[in-house]
């Protein structure tokens, strides 16, 4: 089975924390890197990607010392080795400005507003590792505990 | 070590050790050289494709490697050079190994692809499901059975899987609907794999099972594809009306009425248009081979050159066509071709006393042996490895031939292969059906084995009826 990786990037490890707790679910699947930085989370990126495994989904947060999220989004949507990896903004404090960027020039998958909700996120989340499974042609199988399943069926209907 | 690696070491390790015994050990009068080489390379297959440490298209492809390296007219110069031509045995020319990529039987696989692709393209599928759909009303039960019907028609002409998913995606949403505690949700899940499983049985291009089944159903056993559904098509209906009822009776439903909502509408192009008439005219011009002559391998060029020429299936819907299939079966073949052309098959058939065995503890054996190995494994797999060696056993054993011969024991193995469908790992529409979470697995077990045996038992009803009104 192919090793996929989510990222996760905020500053507040309590908000860290609280993310990865709500990520739970997919622990057995997926394996998730909690990085308090910009450079620390394209540093792991790196290396996920040095070890021929995936980076399946990027969360980060906005407002951030040095870098803020959207440069890490643009740096990102730019470098063809993580073409296929699937993006979230989680934040409270995005300008309409902010936003327009990372959706026009990060192609950004989905934004969510802090506080999350839990059952939100993982519906997200989901579809959006369902997404990349399908995009990078993995085995599906394997996964289909933490797949979406409408868009895995609506994709299974083109198999000849 | 992982046990995907002891998997692999075991897989390489038995076939290498059959590989470098004395010819002595098998004690089988006559065995060549290029005979053992056959049975490693059996034996290495039939590990690859239980075990699964790779997938199992590649396990094909290796198939097709290692004869062409090892028993071909063109392999490795040092190890098919004979010291003594008797005690080696009859080289495999190496284009006959080479021909199972483009067989007839691939051909009329690709064909099946074709209208399948082009159907889903233009939302044929679709429409036709909306249509027929409609006169089953919005009672649950009759919903169901309506369910049912479109599903294994579909899965008839497209891939079991492909069909799967498109009726669950309608059902799904309207699984939200049923009352809470509702036991009909695993009614109407379970519909749409089984109905698929075995709607498969209906045409040769049904299911992969199918295709490689065709391949020892050539000279006197040739059957066409009318003549196929002809046969399969009674059976498939009653062994669905059979699961319907099965169905309810586990699990009734207390909804008291359903609707499944199909989007969207006839498209009206050209191209369109197009894609209904070929699809219309493939189905008709398989049916009347008797007419024209074309029979279904030829046939099946139609779809693959009107909808190439018309641009309805494009250079990037080439890509999506599911290779690994065809290859799949195309290393089927190989194994079968080897076995065969080596001799190896007829030496083993003679070496064993199948012929004192009463025929019909045979006929149950093989069928039950196909189908249990089938709950557990690829169904393609399964017929790759199992219709080499019950051929064998077909075009050997005089005892069959009151019974229907060869042709008989090749198509009763195929159909139980289709049996297969009692837990979530047996087929990929039954994994699909599993993982909308409305059921356990012991749910899926106990009506699927069921159906499996009054399945079987209504296959061997099928060959014995078929063999009184010579079929065969």
């Amino acid at each position: 089975m192919d090793k996929l990786y989510i990222i996760c990037v905020d500053d507040q490890r309590e908000v860290l924390n609280a993310l990865t707790e709500d990520l739970e679910v997919f622990e057995n699947h997926v394996k998730i890197e909690e990085c308090e930085s910009v450079k620390e989370a394209w540093d792991v990126m790196e290396e996920v990607d040095n070890e021929g495994d995936y980076v399946a989904l990027l969360i980060t947060d906005q407002v951030m010392p040095n870098n803020t999220g959207v440069d890490l989004l643009k740096k990102l949507s730019a470098d063809i080795r993580f073409g296929a990896t699937k993006t979230i903004l989680l934040t409270g404090q995005a300008t309409h400005k902010d936003t327009i960027e990372a959706i026009n020039s990060a192609h950004l998958n989905h934004y969510i507003e802090k506080p999350w909700k839990k059952d939100d996120l993982h519906a997200t989340i989901k579809t959006l590792i369902t997404q990349f499974v399908l995009d990078k042609g993995l085995e599906y199988q394997s996964y289909m505990d933490i797949l979406d399943q409408s868009v895995l069926l609506n994709n299974l209907r083109k198999t000849t | 070590m992982t046990s995907q690696r002891i998997k692999l070491l075991i897989s390489i390790l038995l076939p290498v050790t059959v590989l470098l015994l004395p010819i002595s050990a098998f004690q089988i009068e006559g065995l060549t050289i290029v005979e053992q080489r056959v049975i490693a390379i059996f034996l290495m297959a039939a590990l690859f494709w239980i075990l699964e440490p790779i997938p199992i298209y590649a396990t094909s492809l290796l198939i097709i490697f290692l004869e062409l390296i090892m028993v071909s007219t063109k392999g490795l110069k040092f190890i098919i050079t004979p010291d003594s031509p008797e005690e080696f045995g009859t080289l495999i020319s190496y284009k006959d190994i080479m021909h199972t990529f483009a067989s007839p039987i691939i051909i009329l696989f690709l064909g099946g692809f074709f209208l399948a692709m082009a159907a889903t393209k233009y939302r044929l599928d679709q429409n036709l499901a909306k249509v027929l759909l409609k006169p089953f009303g919005e009672n649950p039960k009759w919903v169901m059975l309506g369910l049912m019907i479109i599903t294994a028609l579909f899965s008839m002409f497209m891939s079991n899987t492909a069909t799967t998913a498109m009726m669950l995606s309608i059902l799904v949403p309207v699984l939200a609907v049923f009352l809470p505690g509702d036991k009909g949700k695993v009614a109407f899940t379970l519909a749409v794999p089984f109905a698929a499983n075995v709607g498969g049985i209906g045409t040769p291009i049904g299911t992969p099972p199918n295709a490689v089944a065709l391949k020892y159903l050539t000279g006197p056993d040739y059957i066409s594809f009318g003549s196929w559904m002809a046969m399969a098509l009674p059976y498939v209906i009653v062994l669905l009306l059979f699961a319907w009822g099965l169905l309810l009776l586990f699990y009734p439903i207390s909804t008291p009425k359903i609707k499944l909502t199909i989007t969207g509408s006839w498209l009206k192009n050209r191209k369109a248009y197009i894609v209904y008439a070929t699809f219309g005219l493939t189905i008709l011009l398989w049916l009347t081979d008797f007419i024209h002559g074309m029979n279904s391998y030829t046939v099946a060029m139609v779809p693959v050159a009107v909808f190439s020429a018309f641009g309805i299936i494009n250079k990037n819907d080439l890509k999506n066509i599911s290779w690994d299939v065809l290859w799949l079966v195309s290393g089927g073949i190989a194994l079968g071709l080897a076995l065969e052309a080596s001799g190896l098959a007829e030496r083993l058939v003679n070496t064993i006393p199948f012929g004192t065995f009463s025929p019909l503890i045979i006929i149950v054996s093989v069928t039950v042996i196909a189908m249990l190995m089938a709950n557990f494994m690829s169904h393609t797999a399964t017929s790759n490895l199992i219709l080499p060696l019950v051929a064998a056993l077909g075009t050997s054993i005089m005892s069959l031939g009151p019974l229907g011969g060869n042709k008989m024991i090749v198509l009763a193995t195929t159909i139980s292969c289709s049996m297969s469908m009692a837990l979530p790992i047996s087929t990929p529409p039954n994994a699909l059906a599993f993982a909308t979470g409305t059921l356990e697995t012991k749910q899926m077990a106990k009506p699927g084995v069921i159906i499996a045996i009054v399945g079987l038992i209504l296959n061997y009803a099928l060959m014995y009826v078929l063999d009184i009104i010579g079929f065969f």
